[in-house]
């Protein structure tokens, strides 16, 4: 196979605060668990090179604060996003409960092309953690009213299922991004773009 | 008090206007019909603003939340004028200020009408279902000094204001020159003649000059052919060569006022107990605050008397106390705090199901505690004692402030002065203390950390227009990354021990309020090379200053702030926005809600006549797009 170009993919993970973002990001990327770890201020991220069907692909992974306030912040790193990771905790229900929010805001704010077709994964971190509040069924219900989203049942701390999800994870930003490009070029009307995208194609634009 | 009312003047106003286009942050109001309007603030510098508000007034109510822009407007107004209780209906509708607008376009006869920026993106359309536009396009032309465009004729290019007493100021001065009626093709030729060499200057000299001319009625127009030719040829240059040309290229002539030069402020040495309690009298008070106060900020305290005189600087002790004085108060926080304490505590199961918001910020709290500062021998270790307190003092807190309740950072504001105090009682009068000055990074619309964000940026811009430009290219004008130092004052960029030291040199409030601020540029300063030479954007910036945590030494950052702060005050062109923020009177020559008076530099820079505000603003859009 010829050289292929590099690929940049963006993930960014979402969920209440205290459902295991972080340590989910450090144990798939550092392969560490810590209770050392801080509340999230502000955004982060890392990355990591993974190779998905044959692909060398680099993924960005971010991390932003889950408390509400600050999601007026967070927003402002959900543009470009190629996959959105939902996390919920399996024993606190009330973050089960925001996953429609979280998901609601991001396509707000990312506004996608295609918002029913955006890749989204769900994970329900701590499942080592007893007793359990939300069912494996639950979750896999909502799932499947969201134009059936992967879910993924993980531990941060115990390294369970965390790489098959993040496989899994680069693998739809990937296809996403392969869907995306083709359509670069041709914007909604409606949205006003980025000031990068369009800053030299003022054709038709004042002359003043 | 009527008169504190924010007065709004509605200029034009027509209803069944259908929205088309509107900046991200409103798309929610897409294709959706409602009421145009045109008002005037005339309290806020007589500020237009295009509104536009949905025919049914419901909304949901955390809309408003959201938008970055719109709630740094009002937080700004409600800052700097006192008490102006804002219209919140008002403040919800899509609202553009006319500042931003540099051109309209008309279109599908009449009916529709487009609102673009400096750089000629749409920012809003809006479709006439009622009749045209025409109402609207003859009054903006009463407001705007308007020319149809060569290119198109469609599109009304917007000048200037015409209020704009520097505009006013520009055609006075312009009129006394007499121009154009005499010699007047050789003063065109001469534009012409210059553009190539100083297309900046000669530009902004020359095109005020010409529609001033083309503004004044026919009837006043002594132009002959020929001048009239020149006119439109020169005309043509402008918009050729202003449209085409990059930014970079007026950088290079545009004028930047110099700030003097940059002088040492060495460290001085920590205040001492010897020098302590000289300055304490017999019966405990302290005379000379300002005195204490100085040899802080110079060399912060000696770790054998900092938990002392914390309290005093964090407002838990009184400084013109005696010692009886100051055991009496000494008892009656402990009895409050006990009481306090007691409230949440006798909470019962029942009464706690029932109480959704306690139950919210007790959860917060418990993830929180687990997660503050474990690496620190006093927090460290399953079942260690110090996270109880640390948990029992947030949410005493919570109950004292239930309004505020708690919000992630708090812990780590609270974690070096319990390590410090390491008595509960004390460690929690003196949060309370430091929640005071900073409350307002905790608000729950953000308002106080967005304005936080934009004096940053003010002073970026004023201090170093080019860096501030660069930002501003690089999609990081609204210096987001700098969040996390601003929310919990560098506590996750340094040491314990090196926190302290900065805490208690920014609780003096010396050498000006918000010094925080002037820490941040001093540490921008000092990264600026790396990060503009790398050529880093938007997420290479973000890693960058989020990988200095562990990095920066806060004495050199200390000293350096303090010389540019010098610098500043020193300058000659100082601002009155800058002014403001660091706490100096205002010259008030200029209105502090005139966005050009931000900054000057990077509106020179910037080219599009974007000032630091616009811009400023503009990159908050554009980071939701
Ligand atoms: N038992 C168990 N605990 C976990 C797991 N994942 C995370 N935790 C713990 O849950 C707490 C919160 O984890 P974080 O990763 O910091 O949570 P977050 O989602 O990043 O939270 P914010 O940064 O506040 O938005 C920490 O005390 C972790 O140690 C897990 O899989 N099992
Ligand atoms: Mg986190």
């Amino acid at each position: 196979m010829a050289t292929r170009k590099k690929v940049l993919l963006k993930v960014i993970i979402l969920g209440d605060s205290g459902v295991g973002k972080t340590s989910l990001m450090n144990q798939y990327v550092n392969k560490k668990f810590s209770n050392q770890y801080k509340a999230t201020i502000g955004a982060d991220f890392l990355t990591k090179e993974v190779i998905v069907d044959d692909r060398i692909v680099t993924l960005q992974i971010w991390d932003t604060a889950g408390q509400e306030r600050f999601q007026s912040l967070g927003v402002a790193f959900y543009r470009g996003a190629d996959c959105c990771v939902l996390v919920f905790d399996v024993t606190a229900p009330n973050t089960f409960k925001s996953l429609d929010s979280w998901r609601d805001e991001f396509l707000i704010q990312a506004s996608p092309r295609e918002p029913t077709d955006f890749p989204f994964v769900l994970l329900g971190n701590k499942v080592d953690l007893e007793p359990r509040a939300i069912s494996t069924k639950r979750a896999q219900q909502w799932c499947l009213s969201k134009n059936n989203i992967p879910y993924f049942e993980t531990s941060a701390k115990e390294a369970l299922n965390v790489e098959q999800a993040f496989q899994s994870i680069a693998r739809n930003a990937l296809t996403q991004q392969s869907q995306s490009v083709d359509l670069y070029n041709e914007f909604p009307d409606q949205i006003k773009l980025t000031n990068t995208t369009n800053r030299n194609s003022n054709g038709d634009s004042c002359a003043c | 008090m009527e008169d504190n009312q924010e007065e709004v003047l509605e200029i034009f106003t027509q209803d069944g206007v259908l929205i088309t286009t509107a900046p991200a942050t409103y798309i929610h109001y897409l294709n959706n019909v409602g009421t145009l309007l045109i008002v005037e603030y005339p309290n806020s510098n007589l500020t237009r603003c295009i509104e536009w508000k949905p025919l049914d007034l419901t909304i949901d109510s955390d809309v408003q939340d959201q938008e970055w822009t719109v709630v740094s407007t009002v937080e700004r107004r409600r800052t700097y004028s006192g008490s102006l209780p804002v219209d919140v209906n008002r403040s919800k509708h899509l609202k553009i200020n006319m500042n931003d607008i540099k051109s309209f376009r008309v279109s599908h006869k009449n009916q529709k009408l487009t609102f673009r920026d400096g750089k000629g993106d749409n920012v809003c359309s809006f479709i006439f279902q009622h009749g045209n536009c025409d109402g609207l396009i003859a009054v903006l032309k009463g407001i705007l000094k308007t020319i149809v465009s060569r290119r198109d004729k469609h599109v009304y290019c917007i000048l200037d204001d015409i209020k704009n007493p520097e505009r006013q100021q520009l055609d006075k001065s312009f009129a006394e020159l007499n121009l154009f009626q005499e010699q007047s093709s050789a003063y065109v030729w001469k534009f012409v003649k210059n553009f190539p060499n100083r297309p900046y200057e000669a530009t902004m000299e020359a095109f005020s000059k010409i529609t001033d001319i083309v503004y004044r009625g026919p009837e006043h127009r002594l132009m002959d052919s020929e001048v009239h030719n020149i006119l439109h040829r020169s005309l043509e240059a402008i918009e050729n060569n202003t449209t085409t040309h990059s930014h970079d290229e007026y950088e290079l002539i545009a004028h930047v006022p110099r700030l003097p030069a940059l002088k040492e402020y060495p460290r001085g040495r920590p205040l001492s107990f010897e020098q302590w309690k000289a300055l304490q009298d017999s019966e405990g008070q302290v005379e000379d605050v300002e005195a204490v106060k100085l040899v802080i900020f110079r060399g912060g305290i000696s770790s054998n008397v900092r938990k002392e005189v914390w309290k005093y600087l964090l407002d838990y002790y009184r400084w013109k106390c005696s010692h009886a004085e100051q055991q009496n108060l000494i008892k009656q926080r402990n009895e409050e705090y006990f009481i306090m304490k007691l409230q949440w505590r006798s909470m019962t199961k029942i009464q706690e199901d029932n109480f959704t918001d306690y139950r919210e910020r007790k959860s917060l709290i418990e993830k929180d505690v687990n997660r503050t500062d474990r690496t620190l021998d006093y927090f460290a270790g399953d079942n260690n004692p110090n996270l109880q307190v640390l948990y029992d003092i947030l949410m005493t807190y919570a109950m004292y402030n239930f309004d505020l309740g708690y919000v992630q950072g708090m812990s780590d504001l609270l974690s070096p002065i319990l390590y410090l105090m390491n008595n509960e009682v004390e460690a929690f009068w003196c949060f309370v203390g430091f929640m005071n000055k900073v409350s307002s990074n905790f608000d729950m619309d953000q308002a106080g950390m967005k304005e936080q964000l934009q004096h940053l940026h003010t002073l970026t811009a004023f201090y170093d227009p080019e860096f501030a430009n660069y930002l501003y290219k690089h999609d990081s004008a609204n210096m987001f990354f700098c969040f996390r130092w601003l929310l919990v004052w560098f506590k996750r960029e340094l040491s314990q021990q090196d926190v302290m030291r900065l805490w208690e040199v920014l609780w003096t409030d010396l050498p000006c309020q918000n010094f925080h601020l002037l820490i941040c540029v001093a540490i921008l300063d000092t990264e600026k090379n790396i990060l503009m030479e790398n050529n880093y954007g938007f997420t290479e910036i973000l890693k960058h200053i989020n990988d200095l945590s562990g990095n920066i030494d806060i004495s050199t950052v200390i000293s350096k702030a303090e010389g540019m702060y010098n610098q500043i005050v020193d300058a000659e062109h100082l601002t009155d926005a800058v002014r403001l923020i660091i706490g100096l009177p205002i010259l008030g020559n200029t209105s502090i809600v005139d966005s050009k008076e931000a900054s000057p530099d990077i509106s020179d820079l910037t080219t599009n006549g974007d000032t630091d505000e616009v811009s400023y603003e503009n990159a908050l859009t554009h980071s939701f797009l």
